[in-house]
């Protein structure tokens, strides 16, 4: 584990404490998998940010397992001299799933203002500090508190909620 | 003057040249599909023998197989919901369906009828002939009843 | 990062405008095939643009939840379906996850890797062709339209000669690919290249010089070095701004770094330079698959390797260069025959922030210009709506007259109403 850290540190050549990272595991050669918990992701992502200099951030992905959620942000290391990417998954775990709540990155990435509002539609984690977190992609008559992308609803539930607010709508006009 | 002159000559010549829409039919004689144009599925029935893996791989659902533990079953298909993939061609073991050795499927074949236009594939053994003529009925008719539901949820 | 905040206004009604605007415009969802249909709310003093924002949503489809149901045989025909025009990329990233997934990444035949890259390439040609043919039409100028689409009917019969299908492919398979490109047709398919070679060097000609094409793209919707840094575009949007990154470069796959080719990319930032860097790509992808024509000539080997249905547990994120940007896939397995969780960002989305950003400032009469610029696909059924705020009066412009408008507008130097 400390041996992938170490290389981690020195592809960025920024030291990360100990404390902040959960683990780092190695995926292929030049793609790294970063561990941490909810608690420890912002002050993370700041060092990650601003003294590193990473600035792309492809897309926010959710993802629930039987006890917890976790949340991966997929950003990019870009090396000037020999135009090299370093693809970075940070994984943010232990996200509760009675009261889902996890910082916000919008401070350092703008992008991540429509990703997070996607995950909070389809999956109902609340992000604190985010600016404007509403709805994105769900139709306007859609119920609120039904959040698709989650394991107790079935394909078959989601199909009869799709058709119920097209009825409604169709018998507004 | 001069612009009803002008205006006349050129609709002489657009009379007698005719059509347009016959060169593109003539166009379209020219440059034919290829030979191996992907078209809807068509099982040889010596090689078939009703393992039931075109079923399991099909991703929109489209064929239905009825079959008892020896080697006799029937397979049928809802043509209008083939995509014309190719997944039953390439894992079938036997090598017995074929979706690219018709050319002229990919452009003869349209249905409007979305719920009814069933067809069976291959019929072996015990079940040829009237069981299944009567399987087909049976599946139209279900289909008719899924066109009136849809009818009356559209108002 | 306040100038970002001042964004968030509320929905479609308007009634919270910032101040010193007068008229707001609805640019609205309706148009087929495009991966993104979107609603656009500009607020605007006079002509010019002091906000943009936009809702999204109107295509969902649920594929992602779709997915779970089906195994991840059944899946490799679904995923292509997400888009229109990108299907090959779509199918190309799945089948690279599921295949490091399963272990077999090593027993994929270099034949079969340099066909998956035949068919990404001119993928790029085909749907590039057809975007700067809808950026002339938007301009004004119909017959570089006409001309254009002329000539994507050679890519186009090239393809269903080598693949059976126009447009979706679907050649791409856990294992390798599924057809082979038979000797009796390369030298035809090596002719028409040369054909569409010397064409698409016209239309670059046309592009570059041509005063009235010049006179609407050059110094409209400037995006500086350092906004696109903070708002993370990507793909040819980036590369028109001076971030010379590219997937294919930068982190490559399936021998595209064993196969010699150029970079593109412009650093002045305009519309101009995305076209300009568009133009240029579809030259260097006839060069690929040229050079991918003559490797296949010597190189032998089998074309699909065998996989099992269930894929063992484990997680991969791949990642490809789509015509449009940057199209990520992240997959997670559990050891049965179904994914547990598989996500698709499509590379439109990532665009958006930087085209919101280029319309500050701009005239009315530029907006169809930058909103092609990104690559979504408006068509003609959409509809216009402008509200005078002051007198409650309400005109409808469909996509036709709002850009014949626009067209007149630039010509004679007029104002736009």
């Amino acid at each position: 584990m400390s041996a992938e850290l170490k290389e981690l540190e020195s592809i960025l050549n920024v030291t990360l404490p100990e404390k902040l990272v959960e683990e780092v595991l190695k995926v292929e050669e030049g793609h790294f998998d970063v561990l941490c918990t909810a608690k420890n992701a912002y002050d993370l992502m700041k060092i990650f940010n601003e003294e590193a200099g990473i600035y792309h951030l492809s897309t926010i992905s959710g993802i629930e397992k039987e006890d917890e959620f976790n949340i991966c942000y997929h950003i990019q290391h870009r090396i000037e001299e020999e135009i090299r990417e370093v693809p970075i998954n940070f994984i943010i775990t232990k996200v509760d799933k009675k009261n889902p709540k996890s910082p916000s990155m919008f401070d350092f990435f703008v992008a991540a203002e429509y990703y997070e509002r996607e995950i909070y539609d389809f999956y109902g984690i609340y992000f604190e500090n985010h600016p404007f977190l509403q709805r994105l992609i769900l139709p306007e008559r859609w119920p609120d508190d039904v959040k698709p992308m989650r394991k107790e609803y079935s394909w078959e539930q989601v199909k009869e909620i799709t058709m119920k607010i097209t009825k409604e709508s169709l018998e507004d006009k | 003057m001069k612009k009803v002159l002008v205006m006349g000559g050129e609709a002489l010549k657009n009379q007698a040249k005719g059509p347009v829409t016959k060169h593109v039919l003539k166009q379209l004689a020219d440059h034919p599909p290829p030979e191996d144009i992907r078209t809807i599925p068509k099982i040889d029935e010596e090689r078939c023998i009703m393992c039931g893996t075109c079923i399991n791989v099909c991703p929109t659902h489209c064929l239905g197989i009825e079959k008892d533990n020896k080697d006799n079953g029937m397979i049928w298909i809802l043509r209008p919901q083939c995509m014309w993939c190719g997944h039953c061609q390439t894992y079938c073991p036997k090598d017995a369906i074929h979706i690219d050795q018709d050319a002229t499927l990919s452009y003869t074949l349209f249905s409007f009828n979305v719920r009814q236009d069933f067809d069976m594939l291959v019929a072996k053994g015990s079940f040829k002939g009237d069981v299944a003529d009567k399987k087909l009925q049976e599946l139209i008719e279900e289909g008719g009843k899924k066109l009136k539901e849809i009818e009356e949820f559209r108002g | 990062m306040t100038e970002y905040r001042s964004r968030f206004r509320s929905l479609t009604d308007g009634s919270d405008a910032p101040e010193d605007a007068d008229h707001h415009i609805f640019i609205g969802p309706q148009h087929p095939w495009a991966e993104e249909p979107a609603h656009f709310i500009i607020h605007l003093k006079g002509e010019r643009v002091v906000e943009a924002d936009i809702r999204i949503g109107f295509n969902l489809r649920g594929i992602e939840k779709a997915m779970e149901n089906r195994t991840w045989r059944q899946n490799v025909m679904l995923v292509p379906r997400a888009c229109g025009i990108c299907s090959a990329v779509h199918q190309n990233v799945y089948v690279r996850v599921v295949d490091r997934l399963a272990g077999v990444e090593d027993q994929i035949s270099e034949r079969a890797r340099l066909i998956r890259m035949f068919s990404l390439e001119a993928e790029r040609i085909h749907s590039h062709i057809l975007w700067y043919g809808i950026l002339a039409h938007d301009a004004g100028f119909d017959t570089m339209l006409h001309i254009t689409w002329r000539d994507r009917e050679i890519i186009m019969d090239i393809m269903e000669d080598i693949s059976g299908n126009r447009v979706n492919y679907s050649i791409n398979l856990p294992g390798g690919v599924r057809r082979d490109i038979k000797p009796e047709l390369v030298p035809s398919v090596r002719e028409r290249l040369k054909k569409l070679r010397k064409q698409v060097e016209y239309h670059r000609k046309v592009f570059a010089e041509e005063a009235s094409i010049r006179n609407r793209l050059e110094n409209v919707g400037i995006l500086t070095k350092e906004d696109a840094k903070k708002t993370s575009p990507n793909g040819p949007t980036a590369r028109g701004s001076g971030l010379p990154y590219d997937v294919r470069k930068s982190f490559p796959y399936e021998l595209y770094d064993k196969i010699d080719w150029d970079l593109i990319y412009y650093t002045e930032g305009d519309v101009l330079a995305t076209t300009l860097v568009r133009v240029d790509e579809t030259l260097v992808s006839i060069d690929i698959m040229e050079r991918c024509l003559d490797q296949l000539e010597t190189t032998q080997g089998e074309l699909l390797a065998r996989v099992k249905p269930r894929i063992p547990a484990g997680r991969y994120m791949a990642r490809a260069e789509a015509p449009r940007g940057e199209d990520v896939h992240y997959g997670i397995a559990d050891g049965t025959d179904t994914p547990e969780r598989y996500k698709i960002r499509a590379p439109s989305l990532g665009n958006i922030d930087a085209t919101l950003k280029r319309m500050d400032g701009e005239y009315i009469a530029d907006m169809p210009v930058i909103l092609r610029s990104y690559d979504p696909c408006f068509s003609c059924t959409n509809r216009v709506m402008i509200i005078n705020e002051n007198t409650g009066e309400k005109m409808i412009l469909n996509q036709d007259e709002f850009a014949r408008k626009a067209i007149k507008a630039k010509k004679y130097n007029r104002p736009f109403f």
